[in-house]
């Protein structure tokens, strides 16, 4: 062996030394499975018609959420130190610092979630996630195999992606979904076959993760598209652009209340179409003539930006500034 | 005349050096760990990690890992770890044309 060949092999047994984290096959498929149930019922479980509350609704999500994601650390935590003493390994220090981390990030992940129902925000919920996600991800690549690093990176710009894009709030939903059902047992399965010493294999492999975690999300959003279109013999209304609509306002407030009956009047923009069932709209609509949306997609979003007081002819007045926007259409 | 730096007989041996910059990147390992990171045999891993724990160059342990038989755990110590660091900087030197940088190497060492 000469000199540069063994400084090599030496730079090479460091190396080894240092991504001595290993991402445990049970690791991978507990956080997949909770982490995307917990994406794709949540909504179910905890919604406005089991907690009317908006306050309880945010403990009961505080709760639901601390207990799986809490339950599942300690799971993985026992089960992480059985698989290791069973092949005779010590717990590397990395590993315990990053597993630390994970906890941390779950942690805000849940906090956030809680905090949202306050602050608002609740529109990126599930982007935070994915973001969280990959963030975890990274930094357990960072100590593991360079393909884990990538694959956390890829996360973390999905879920910033699918935020400025627009998505729509279901969608983004399935896609933190996806990205834990279908992305971490993929993740571990790619990296075991990946060669750490070809950057090359090791971008196709990223390429074929994200289309893996992204296909199943579009095709089933394309197929709810679908499945929204009325069928031939389904009544639905038109509303031409610029006839004006009545926005009545719930609003809940210590300080202002808004008499029975008042509205606002609103003109309507584009063309607008909905299905009615018993001569009432059922939640389905189209602008235009483009694809049919559901109500439940939570593509519509009304954001307040700006509240201001003013005085006019000695009264005063509340001028707020607001977007009702299409999630994926710029306002 | 140049003088060519001198390399520790001890490290300048492959699976050695292998050991020693495997213990120095992760800390502490046990045999186990060891034996499928340098894909050596029992007989032979176990031979050179002799050498180095008679040297002072390894520091070993008996720890009982979870549900599993207590196992030998090796670590390098700080004697071992100043001779690793030595060897590398000696054999950066022998090293043809501009020596490998020694400062990544050094800090890549995890400290004690």
């Amino acid at each position: 062996m000469s000199h540069l060949e063994r400084m090599q092999s030496i730079q090479a047994m460091l190396a080894a030394g240092h991504r001595c984290v290993e991402l445990e096959r049970h690791s991978l498929l507990l956080w997949g499975l909770v982490g995307g149930g917990l994406c794709a019922c949540t909504d179910l479980v905890i919604n406005s018609d089991t907690f009317p509350d908006p306050t309880q609704r945010a403990v009961a999500i505080l709760v639901w959420l601390a207990a799986w994601l809490g339950g599942m650390s300690w799971l993985d935590h026992h089960l992480t130190h059985k698989a290791r003493a069973n092949r005779a390994e010590t717990m590397p220090f990395a590993q315990a610092q990053v597993t630390r981390a994970w906890w941390m990030l779950l942690a805000l992940g849940t906090l956030a979630t809680f905090a949202m129902f306050f602050h608002g925000g609740g529109i990126m919920i599930y982007a935070l996630w994915t973001v969280l996600l990959g963030l975890g991800i990274f930094v357990f690549g960072l100590f593991s195999r360079p393909l884990i690093e990538w694959i956390g990176l890829a996360t973390i710009l999905l879920g910033a992606t699918g935020l400025a894009a627009g998505l729509a709030f279901d969608t983004a939903r399935w896609l933190a979904a996806s990205t834990f059902a279908i992305g971490l047992p993929a993740a571990g399965w790619l990296a075991a076959r990946s060669d750490e010493h070809r950057p090359v294999q090791r971008a196709l492999y990223v390429v074929a993760w994200l289309t893996v975690v992204i296909a199943p999300v579009f095709a089933s959003a394309r197929y709810a598209a679908t499945a929204a279109a009325p069928g031939p013999d389904t009544v639905t209304l038109k509303v031409p652009a610029g006839r004006v609509v009545p926005l009545y306002l719930d609003l809940d407030s210590p300080l202002l209340a808004i008499s029975a009956g008042d509205a606002m009047p609103m003109r309507l923009i584009r063309d607008a179409e909905l299905t009615l069932t018993n001569g009432q709209p059922d939640g389905r609509y189209r602008f235009g003539d483009g694809s049919w949306h559901s109500t439940k997609e939570g593509v519509l979003a009304l954001r307040i930006d700006r509240i201001r007081v003013e005085v006019t002819a000695g009264k005063p007045e509340v001028r707020m500034h607001s977007n009702f926007v299409v999630q994926g259409e710029r306002p | 005349m140049s003088m060519l730096p001198a390399l520790d007989p001890l490290l300048h041996q492959p699976v050695r050096t292998q050991i020693a910059a495997y213990l120095a990147g992760r800390g502490e390992a046990s045999f186990a760990e060891l034996k499928r990171a340098l894909a050596a045999t029992d007989g032979n891993l176990d031979a050179h990690l002799s050498k180095l724990v008679e040297a002072g160059y390894l520091e070993s342990r008996k720890e009982a890992l979870t549900g599993g038989r207590p196992q030998t755990v090796f670590s390098l110590s700080a004697k071992g770890r100043q001779a690793f660091l030595d060897y590398v900087a000696a054999l950066s030197k022998l090293l043809p044309g501009k020596p490998l940088a020694e400062a990544p190497l050094h800090a890549a060492i995890a400290p004690q």
